[in-house]
């Protein structure tokens, strides 16, 4: 059941011991993941097989000071899957190889394979890890990752640290749903609803708190879909960090953390412990589809001042009012990036392909992973790397220049909303509109007022109809994602890629033995464009591409199904008048003289001209 | 607003399945006039017939009404439309029966264009009072059926098409003002039988022979319609039942239909969409569809050569005296032998009288053009 103070400091640090955490001196952070499979059951409704971690679920929590040098040895252990871990939030500065993306910085680790992150942490603030590879985390290959900062800004004015995350759960895994989901059958592409919402990975958390302390929670929504709104009873939140950027002070009653977003808020409790109070985590429900009977979107926990008293069921909520995270200012007052040297504009598009299934577009482009990751073609391109044709139309790349400032605006031409998200980079979210606003219009002085302080974070959520504009220095080389967070749109496509500096990377990046080991244990290439071709990396033939878009109207084949119709209708009617037109026909005509004859001869016989009925009826009982 | 005074989908269900519904109903009581009313015909048996007609589509009428009131009760009561689920089951089998049922019929009706007047009545009087006894229980069913044929053609029909419109004005009047309604299918009712009528009226004053053939051609396109759409039905509810929901709901684009089946797809002129509007009369008469698949296209072109086949097989009896593939008989006992009668030879050749002697032989015209 509720598993209280799991991610305190005392259980997170005997969590760490279990991984074989190594804290050395140097400031290095050394953790062993054996992947694998384990059976959990954290919504005490369905057991079900798992991702664990050294045989354990929930994962433990990464922690690492600013300036760590991280290493993790990950083993797969899963048997019949690949696996990868991304460091979410992370830029990766100078290591981009350790970014996690399966295809695109790397090989999916094949079971039975070891590969190593090593990379070094600069950013504070609350982070998350999770697998990169097939829509794999909701099977439960997600946990926080927490960097702690020797110089946090608020230190004075808090007592304590609480990890939260947050997440929608399934009962089924992920590669059984995706056929699913992505299925002729599912031709709107209606996303599986979760089954159950979790609070650190259970339900009915309790959160021991002492009066009269401020304490700092740091919320994770590791969750695969359902955007969720926070709010505690009795207390409000001030806003003091979104994913790693720290924030100028916002109290806030109600929080809406997208999938992927983080915040960082002080609790301050109240000065006596008669009452206990309810932490309330509520699914998005307006992502669902349909709402599943018996499904409880809500999951609650509670602060919990004194153990023996009771604790109460939280109130309805009519309307949630969430706080705006676009009004939020960074600490650090970073003003707003210059004019773009180059704007990326990306329409979400959801439609149907060829084969009746369902994906989502960024213009008329859905991604498809390549045969060799993207990286690995950076790296042995040459010059023909700042090409984006070697990278293959459907990793749908950008090039970047190195230093360059770039503006992504992105128009939601889908009537749902999502969650954006860039790797490597915090992006200076400029431009939000409201629902139903329709296309940005980069002429129109009202829409291109661009606040001096804008808010950075790494996802940032597009509302239904509307559109963000979000602008960033490409000073990471490096191969990054772009896409929504919500991993059904990830696996039907909702991604971009970001080639910065490739040229730049050439020059600096030397990938590591283990992890090119990794692809040719799984048999994946990795020298070549995007199509594995070595010699000539212009030449594309071959390239993974998406199905073809659907026929539209008339194909050859339904005008020959269409003339033939015509056709046969027309012989058939003409058979019709030439058989309705036609004489008796000899053999009809001689039997027809007979019964004549006979039925003159019956009725002359019987009954006169007329009183046929009576007649008939005799002969035919005669018979 | 007109809105909510007319209801335009409304309006265009009813007529449309107005329309299918007159045109077997008017070309079976102009071919009964034709061949029943008329100087030395006979007044009972027509006055029989054209009640049967009428009969079979009252009580069609009756029957949608009481289902569908019972569909509508279900409807408002659970909440939830229990008809759809498994709507294009229902409708694809009476299309199915109603395309098997005007075919034969159809052939029959053609057929009597060729006989003598005095014979047509004969038949018909002789099928009029034909007990129901004879070779075992699938001669006596196809007796039954014959007998009953004109009761039973319109009676399909109007079941099919009332609770089609029924269902649909049921879900239409759920989501829009109830209000619009029933000027709508008042009109259409209106505009629906006055079609009816002229087809009536036309049929019944032109010549007979002529008249059947323009009428068996039309019978005949609305039962290849009918029968490419009955496949089209059971196609459309495996598909609804695979996406879990009605996909006609999706609107005419993407995911409305089963990509795998389709031969062709278009974006507009959705039969089912709304009422269809003018597609949806394209579609009860020609058996238009914007969404063909292998099946329905397949059905349709093979209900044609069925067709085609059928007559050409009793054209060649006409002129040979026999099946063709078939071992030419003994004239006499070609024609007594009560042969397996093929789509249409059947209904007004019911006589096994030839056992008598031919005394005096009449003249028989040619063919018979009715006075």
């Amino acid at each position: 059941m509720a598993i209280s103070l799991s991610f305190f400091p005392i259980i997170s640090t005997l969590l760490l011991v279990l991984s074989k955490v190594t804290e050395a001196a140097n400031g290095t952070v050394v953790y062993d993941f054996n992947i694998g499979w384990v059976t959990s059951n954290p919504d005490g409704a369905f057991e079900r097989t798992t991702i664990g971690i050294n045989g354990e679920w929930p994962l433990p929590i990464i922690r690492a000071t600013v300036g760590d040098q991280v290493i993790v040895n990950v083993k797969n252990d899963l048997g019949n899957q690949t696996t990868t871990l991304h460091f979410h939030g992370l830029f990766m500065n100078g290591t981009t190889e350790m970014d996690g993306p399966a295809q695109v910085s790397q090989c999916g680790i094949p079971p039975g394979s070891s590969f190593t992150y090593n990379f070094t942490v600069n950013q504070p603030g609350t982070y998350w890890y999770h697998s990169h590879d097939k829509g794999q985390y909701p099977d439960g290959l997600r946990a926080p990752l927490i960097i702690t900062d020797p110089d946090f800004p608020y230190a004075d004015q808090m007592d304590e640290e609480i990890v939260l995350s947050l997440s929608d759960w399934y009962h089924d895994q992920m590669q059984v749903w995706i056929p699913k989901f992505i299925n002729k059958a599912n031709p709107t592409g209606a996303e599986p609803v979760p089954q159950a919402a979790l609070m650190n990975d259970t339900q009915n958390l309790t959160v021991p708190v002492q009066p009269g302390k401020t304490y700092l929670f740091r919320v994770v929504n590791i969750g695969a879909f359902a955007g969720q709104y926070l709010w505690f009873e009795g207390h409000n939140m001030t806003i003091v960090e979104v994913d790693g950027v720290y924030t100028d002070p916002a109290e806030a009653e109600l929080i809406y953390i997208a999938a992927a977003q983080r915040y960082s808020f002080m609790v301050t409790t109240k000065n006596e412990t008669s009452v206990n109070y309810a932490i309330v985590s509520s699914m998005d429900t307006s992502l669902f589809d349909t709402i599943p009977d018996g499904l409880n979107w809500n999951v609650t926990g509670w602060l919990v001042y004194n153990d023996t008293k009771d604790k109460p069921e939280p109130a309805l909520v009519d309307e949630f009012d969430d706080f705006d995270d676009f009004t939020l200012t960074p600490y650090d007052k970073m003003a707003l990036l210059p004019e773009p040297d180059q704007v990326v504009s990306l329409d979400v598009i959801m439609d149907n392909l060829g084969n009746g299934k369902p994906y989502a577009f960024f213009g008329n482009v859905t991604y498809v992973s390549q045969k060799v990751p993207t990286l690995y073609t950076v790296m042995s391109t040459g010059e023909n790397a700042s090409n984006p044709t070697v990278y293959g139309e459907f990793s749908h790349p950008f090039v970047l220049e190195h230093n360059q400032i770039v503006e992504i605006v992105v128009n939601n031409l889908d009537t749902g909303k999502h969650p954006f998200h860039l790797h490597g980079h915090n992006f200076q979210a400029i431009a939000r509109s409201d629902e139903d606003a329709g296309v940005f219009d980069s002429t129109n002085s009202t829409q291109t007022t661009y606040p001096a302080i804008p808010m950075r974070r790494d996802t940032f959520v597009l509302k239904p109809a509307g559109y963000i504009v979000l602008r960033f220095q490409a000073d990471n080389p490096g191969v990054w994602l772009f896409h929504c967070h919500i991993e059904w749109h990830v696996d039907q496509g909702l991604i971009a890629t970001m080639v910065e500096a490739p040229l730049e990377l050439q020059k600096t990046l030397t990938i590591p033995q283990n992890h090119f080991d990794a692809c040719a244990a799984g048999g994946v290439p990795y020298t070549g464009n995007a199509a594995g071709n070595t010699v000539d990396v212009l030449d594309l033939s071959g390239a993974n591409v998406a199905p073809k878009p659907l026929p539209a109207g008339f194909t050859p084949r339904g005008i020959v199904a269409m003339t033939f119709s015509a056709l046969a209708a027309l012989l058939g009617l003409a058979t019709i008048v030439w058989y309705g037109l036609a004489d008796m026909g000899a053999a009809t005509m001689r039997s027809e003289e007979k019964r004549i004859a006979a039925m003159n001869h019956e009725t002359t016989d019987i009954t006169p001209v007329g009183g046929s009925v009576n007649s008939e009826s005799d002969e035919a009982r005669r018979r | 607003m007109t809105a909510s005074v007319f209801a335009v989908p409304v309006f265009f269900v009813v007529f449309r399945e107005t329309i299918e519904t007159v045109i077997v109903v008017s070309v079976l009581l102009a071919f009964l006039k034709q061949t029943l009313d008329g100087p030395q015909r006979d007044v009972k048996t027509y006055k029989k017939l054209v009640k049967q007609v009428w009969l079979g589509a009252i009580l069609g009428l009756l029957i949608c009404l009481i289902v569908g009131a019972g569909i509508i009760a279900v409807f408002y009561t659970k909440g939830r439309d229990a008809w759809t689920h498994t709507e294009y089951y229902w409708e694809g089998s009476f299309a199915l029966v109603a395309a098997i049922i005007i075919g034969i019929l159809g052939a029959a009706l053609l057929r009597v264009s060729k006989l003598q007047d005095k014979w047509r009545v004969k038949l018909a009087l002789a099928l009029e009072s034909q007990p129901v006894t004879s070779s075992g229980k699938r001669g006596a069913f196809k007796r039954f059926c014959e007998k009953y044929c004109m009761f039973f053609v319109p009676f399909i029909t109007v079941v099919r098409e009332g609770l089609e419109a029924i269902v649909f004005i049921a879900g239409v009047s759920f989501s829009s003002p109830a209000t619009a309604v029933p000027l709508a299918v008042v009109v259409g009712l209106i505009a629906g039988c006055a079609i009816g009528y002229i087809l009536y009226k036309g049929g019944a004053s032109s010549k007979l022979q002529i008249f059947l053939v323009v009428s068996t051609c039309l019978l005949y396109l609305v039962a290849a319609g009918l029968f490419s759409r009955s496949v089209w039905y059971f196609e459309a509810q495996d598909w609804n039942n695979a996406v879990g929901s009605d996909a006609a709901e999706l609107g005419a684009g993407a995911g409305s239909y089963d990509i795998d089946r389709s031969v062709w797809h278009v974006n507009f002129g959705n039969p089912e969409l709304n009422g269809g509007g003018g597609w949806g009369i394209f579609n009860a008469i020609l058996g238009w569809t914007n969404s063909a698949t292998y099946g329905s296209v397949i059905s349709y072109n093979l209900y044609w050569l069925c067709v085609i086949l059928g007559f050409l097989a009793m054209r060649y009896k006409e002129v040979k005296g026999h099946w063709p593939l078939r071992k030419a008989k003994e004239e006499k006992d070609a024609l007594s032998s009560g042969s397996p009668s093929l789509a249409g030879s059947g209904v007004f050749e019911k006589q096994h009288e030839e056992k008598k002697t031919v005394e005096a032989v009449t003249t028989v015209p040619a063919r018979t053009i009715s006075e």
